[in-house]
């Protein structure tokens, strides 16, 4: 007997293992279950993660779903904006499941035939919203007029309707992946891109040079009010010099004939001062003395 | 065994014999013990598999979640199990979730990018496609504010900082950033001018397409914060020569204006040293002034007495002087006696101007 024990022991806990599969399910933290009693559901879906009972197949069927946000992208495809333009556009979805029991009903589990359905909801939703705008609500030059975000919003509103109540699933986020043109309208964009571009090169040279002249202009008027200021500012020493030279003046009038000549006599050395070609006769002293004249230049 | 057999005098001696009954008895014996040892073994080696599941180690780069029957084991952070060893009961009661949190993650957003293969990409072979029209299939572009066409990818690199909402919240995170990072592109796009994305406004631009996707990661709990972002730019290649020709223009323009500038530097900067100049020069000439008059004045005081005793003689006197001075500098002396007859002289002069000095040329002008 006691050589049996450990056997038992191991055979016990294989029981327990084959009845824990037999009766009992987990659902992790990202599932949702749904069981099933001989093809009818029982019991709200178990969304909670933890251990749950069951009876065994094919008494009870659980069916397990992944809750967790799923990215879903639709193709790249042309739609029709209200002013009938046609810019080419793909969204992606991000969705979960909200009603796993729907969900079950709906698509029998299978993830393929959600996504499948899921692709003509958001087919309709990006068509009928890009239809209700103009083409200038997606692109304009004014940031305010874009209504980029309001689209998405009504995107994912309109497929929101539909999805949760027919498929039960939640649209969390639409955005729109990629924004382009049709082939053919390209061409005509490069066109005109080069137009802008030859227009921007002429407005570019244009400007430089009349600021650069401006520029000019500019340092020439300063210079001349710099100039003209320092002359103003050199004019009114002068005057000042001048206001303190009339007290030395007072000294001159005592004897005006003596300042006079004085005066005169610096005059004349200053001005014959450099480079000067004299013709004098014998009459001018003391060139006089070449005659012999000893006489006073004054008194001739 | 050989004594708990009875004796039989018909066998040869030596020869132990035995029923078919024992022999079998003892047959499934043996084989009885042999399987009870094999589950013995069996059981201590399950046994020691199970003791050696119950431990695992969590590496640096890594946080780990234990779900016990499904259901993270734990609240709040110590749900994570950081770096070191850890005990977990054996599967199916257990299960040991590693999520890397160690290392940046990098989400590619290339759907408004042309196709480069991958050869040309390393060989740094990525010019846009000179074609006068864009395949939207295999030449992904963006539509800029003022109807533009322009190339735009980027790339960002992000790292897990909620590393429950990553796993657990989303079944792909990555392609969700992955596509809210290429929906940023288009939001940005709409909103800038294709001159302002591809020189203008370059920060502006990467800053908002940065703004929108962390709105959206914001928005979607994706549990992970940004860590760079770095995009890319570029002109469709059949119209990329008149950008270039733009940027041309506008780097010369500011090259002209720049010039200008540094000449309005040189011109004002001239001028103040000029203008010190002129009124370094009238302070000058009013203090050569002032001294003069002054010096005059002294030499008038000192002189009147003299003066005053035979003016003739004193006037007479300064005048042979300065003469004399003057005669002494100027290079050309001419003496002409007067005629004998005492008519008067006829004296031709030919005067030669001095050749007028060319002025220097001002410097930019």
């Amino acid at each position: 007997m006691k050589n049996r024990t450990p056997s038992l022991v191991i055979g016990g806990l294989l029981l327990v293992i084959f009845l824990f599969l037999l009766f009992a399910f987990q659902v992790r933290t990202t599932e949702v279950a749904v069981v099933t009693t001989f093809g009818s559901l029982s019991g709200a879906p178990r969304t909670e993660p933890g251990l749950y009972l069951r009876l065994p197949y094919p008494i009870q069927n659980v069916y397990k779903f992944d809750k967790r946000l799923q990215n879903f992208e639709r193709k790249y495809e042309q739609s029709y904006t209200r002013d009938k333009k046609s810019p080419i556009l793909s969204v992606f979805v991000a969705w979960r499941i909200a009603d796993a029991e729907t969900f079950l009903k709906r698509f029998n589990g299978d993830l393929a035939r959600a996504e499948s359905s899921l692709e003509n909801v958001v087919r309709d939703a990006k068509n009928s919203v890009i239809g209700r705008h103009d083409f200038s609500e997606l692109i304009a030059p004014d940031p305010a007029l874009v209504k980029f975000d309001q689209i998405e919003n009504e995107m994912k509103t309109a497929m929101a309707e539909t999805t949760l109540k027919t498929y039960g699933i939640q649209i969390e986020l639409v955005g729109i992946k990629q924004l382009g043109l049709p082939e053919a309208l390209t061409a005509k964009v490069f066109d005109r891109m080069k137009t802008e571009r030859e227009r921007q090169v002429k407005k570019l040279t244009a400007e430089g040079t009349a600021e650069a002249v401006r520029i000019r202009s500019e340092a020439e008027l300063k210079r001349d009010t710099t100039l003209a200021e320092a002359r103003r500012q050199a004019l009114v020493l002068r005057g000042e010099a001048e206001a303190k030279a009339t007290e030395y003046y007072k000294v001159l009038n005592q004897d005006e004939s003596l300042a006079r000549f004085l005066i005169s006599l610096n005059g004349l050395e200053a001005t014959l001062k450099d480079r000067t070609t004299l013709i004098l006769d014998e009459k001018t002293a003391p060139l006089n003395l070449l005659r012999g004249d000893t006489a006073s230049p004054a008194t001739r | 065994m050989a004594d708990a057999l009875p004796p039989t005098g018909n066998l040869k001696p030596g020869r132990p014999t035995v029923s078919s009954e024992d022999a079998s008895s003892q047959a499934l014996s043996e084989a009885l013990g042999s399987s009870l040892l094999f589950i013995r073994i069996l059981g201590a080696l399950l046994l020691g598999a199970f003791l050696f599941s119950c431990v695992f180690t969590v590496n640096p780069n890594e946080v780990a979640v234990v779900l016990r029957f499904g259901k993270p084991v734990g609240e709040g952070r110590e749900i994570l199990k950081t770096n070191g060893l850890h005990f977990a009961l054996p599967y199916p009661v257990d299960e040991i979730v590693r999520i890397g949190v160690g290392d940046s993650k990098v989400a590619r957003a290339n759907n408004a990018w042309y196709f480069v293969d991958e050869a040309s990409e390393a060989a740094g072979n990525t010019a846009a496609p000179n074609v006068g029209q864009l395949n939207p299939a295999s030449e992904g572009h963006v539509i800029t504010a003022d109807g533009n066409i322009l190339h735009v990818r980027a790339s960002m690199r992000y790292r897990i900082t909620d590393p429950i909402a990553y796993a657990f919240r989303f079944s792909s995170a990555s392609n969700i950033i992955e596509n809210s990072l290429n929906n940023a592109i288009q939001w940005a796009s709409v909103r800038y001018k294709a001159d302002d994305i591809i020189t203008g406004n370059v920060v502006g631009f990467r800053d908002s397409i940065r703004l929108r996707v962390s709105e959206m990661i914001e928005r979607t709990g994706l549990g992970v914060t940004i860590e760079n972002l770095d995009v890319e730019r570029s002109a469709p290649g059949f119209v990329k020569e008149y950008f270039d020709a733009v940027i041309a223009a506008g780097q010369d323009r500011n090259k002209r204006i720049n010039e200008a500038k540094g000449e309005f530097d040189r011109i004002t900067r001239e001028a103040e040293g000029e203008a010190k100049r002129v009124v370094s020069q009238g302070e000058s000439a009013a203090d050569q002034l002032v001294q003069a008059i002054a010096a005059e004045a002294k030499f008038f005081q000192d002189q009147l007495a003299t003066y005053r005793q035979n003016p003739g003689l004193y006037r007479d006197r300064l005048r042979v002087e300065a003469l004399t001075r003057i005669l002494t500098n100027a290079p050309d002396k001419f003496f002409l006696p007067s005629r004998a007859d005492g008519d008067r002289r006829e004296l031709r002069i030919n005067l030669n101007r001095e050749p007028v000095t060319p002025k220097k040329a001002e410097p930019g002008r």
